[in-house]
């Protein structure tokens, strides 16, 4: 497993997309939840800033985490990145003619997805300090909460293994990512849209690949929102974490098949 | 002689297009073994086939006596179709992946790069190479730890007429240094000057395969001319040796047995009194022999 973790550390460490993708990712984050705290990025008028929510421990968690899972899409694409490489490159033939059998190579891949997540989840846990840290002036309570940060990492396994799975299935970068973002940004919220406000029902959020991770992480000021509109009662965590992992395994199940039944 | 690889009843289809049918052949150890076929005759779709990244419809293949695989793979330096490298790394950064995937090779990088010429340009980015270049690496990359096995599917694709002839030694060293290679061509050039071996595909279809002197060989016509070519051809009818005699415009064509030289015919007609006018050894290239053989 670490022989197949470190080749595909050969593969990316001097591509300089990784880098850029990875720096880009940790920067935005930053400077977004600096932008949050400091009161330049704001929403609402008239003295009112919804965005305005206490950092101090142990409710940073609950920021930072939400805002992160926001931008996951910049490692995901890079997993579409580095898989979709494979294939334009034809160098997953090549692995595979030097001496990987095919799962070996849908593993690195997984691991790579595993790795990803886990970087993501360790940068939301030092920007969570660092920012908890400034508020409240202590790490008292630092570690209160940090659920958050194990939600964070489904949601990250969830992201860029459909990231993997839509790579492998469509194998163009350029027509992946499109695919990709067309349906996280705009299929699954108008599904989620229609679910939440159309049917009055958000069981049914468990039935979308990657909004069941997002609800596990949703804005802070949400639950209060919807009490007061008036939503129907959600789901609890475990359900979310349940549908999280059973898609998780799907996108698995699906993968495989395809690697093993079809020509490269 | 041990077989290396064992081919049985392998087919292979691209929707209606039958690439494969039904072929079964043997590689023995210490062989060149040519894949021969024109253009779209499905040697790359078998050699896929053996090394996995494709998969057949039917048969099946043993390397070494049937150990596994992917395990047989490593013992074996492969170019298929393309040079597959990452665009963004040097030469030696690409054999790094490579010998680590193989498990072996990783000091042998310099002396691969060295066989083929790259010595100098092994920190390029492989995206700044040129189409030889790319040639060149992926057969270097075959070579990583010397293996047994050697599969080059028209290796000297894209390589200037003094890199086919490098290429060319340089398979024939391999020969003599005990490995096995099989080879794919349509150079038919290349490989009757390496070949021992040879599988003949046309469309799928397995036409014949063996060695090389078994299968193609044929028999070498002597043409020759005289005076009077009908005493002539009197005279020969009665030399001992020669199975047929055609006469070709004004000259004869002598189908002989194998033991009978230019020289034989020469001497044997001197001593009836006839003196030739005209005599000469004709070869039947394995061009003739490849193009009577896919164009029946």
């Amino acid at each position: 497993m670490t022989s197949l973790l470190s080749i595909e550390w050969l593969k990316i460490r001097k591509y300089r997309t990784t880098w850029v993708i990875l720096g880009l990712f940790a920067g935005l984050l930053t400077l977004l939840n600096y932008g949050i705290i400091h009161g330049f990025i704001r929403a609402g008028g008239n003295n009112i800033n919804i965005l305005s929510q206490s950092y101090a421990f142990p409710h940073v968690w609950d920021n930072i985490c939400y805002y992160t899972s926001n931008l996951v899409l910049f490692p995901a694409i890079l997993m579409i990145i580095f898989t979709t490489n494979e294939y334009q490159y034809r160098t997953n033939r090549q692995n595979i003619i030097d001496g990987w059998k095919r799962l070996q190579f849908f593993h690195a891949k997984w691991l790579m997805v595993l790795s990803l997540s886990i970087l993501t989840t360790i940068i939301a846990f030092i920007l969570g300090l660092a920012f908890g840290y400034a508020e409240s002036g202590s790490f008292t309570g630092a570690m209160n909460n940090t659920v958050k940060l194990a939600y964070l990492f489904i949601l990250c396994i969830n992201y860029y293994s459909f990231a993997l799975l839509l790579s492998v299935l469509v194998k163009r970068s350029g027509l992946t990512i499109g695919l990709f973002l067309l349906y996280c940004l705009l299929i699954e919220f108008i599904l989620h849209m229609y679910f939440n406000y159309g049917l009055h029902n958000e069981t049914l959020n468990l039935f979308l690949p990657l909004q069941c991770s997002d609800n596990l992480l949703p804005f802070p000021l949400a639950k209060m929102a919807s009490q007061l509109v008036g939503l129907s009662a959600e789901p609890p965590a475990y359900q979310y974490i349940l549908a999280s992992c059973c898609w998780i395994i799907i996108y698995y199940i699906i993968g495989r098949i395809r690697l093993l039944k079809s020509d490269w | 002689m041990q077989n290396i690889l064992t081919i049985q009843n392998i087919s292979k289809s691209y929707g209606p297009v039958q690439a494969l049918k039904n072929v079964s052949f043997e590689v023995p150890e210490g062989s060149v073994f040519g894949i021969l076929g024109p253009n779209g005759s499905g040697k790359t779709t078998m050699l896929g086939i053996i090394l996995d990244v494709l998969i057949a419809n039917g048969g099946s293949y043993q390397w070494f006596g049937g150990i596994d695989p992917a395990l047989a793979r490593r013992q074996i330096g492969a170019l298929l179709e393309t040079p597959n490298f990452y665009h963004y790394m040097s030469a030696m950064d690409n054999l790094e992946i490579a010998a680590a995937v193989k498990q072996h090779g990783q000091n042998d990088r310099l002396r691969v790069l060295e066989k083929v010429n790259l010595i100098e340009r092994k920190d390029s980015k492989f995206s700044t190479y040129s189409l030889g270049m790319k040639q060149r690496l992926a057969i270097a990359a075959a070579l990583l730890g010397s293996p047994k096995v050697l599969v080059f599917d028209e290796p000297t694709n894209g390589l200037d007429p003094a890199g086919i002839a490098e290429i060319s030694d340089l398979i024939r060293q391999l020969n003599k240094e005990g490995h096995t290679i099989i080879m794919a061509s349509h150079l038919l050039d290349e490989v009757e000057k390496v070949c021992t071996h040879v599988a003949i595909l046309k469309k799928g279809d397995l036409l014949l395969s063996g060695n090389v002197n078994e299968v193609l060989y044929s028999d070498d016509i002597i043409e020759v001319k005289a005076l009077d070519n009908n005493i002539l051809q009197q005279t020969l009818n009665s030399m001992p040796g020669i199975k047929n005699i055609r006469p070709d415009n004004n000259i004869l064509q002598l189908m002989c047995e194998q033991s009978i030289s230019p020289q034989n015919v020469n001497e044997y007609c001197i001593s009836k009194g006839i003196v030739l006018s005209h005599l000469v050894l004709k070869k039947k290239s394995l061009e003739t022999k490849f193009m009577e053989l896919t164009n029946k």
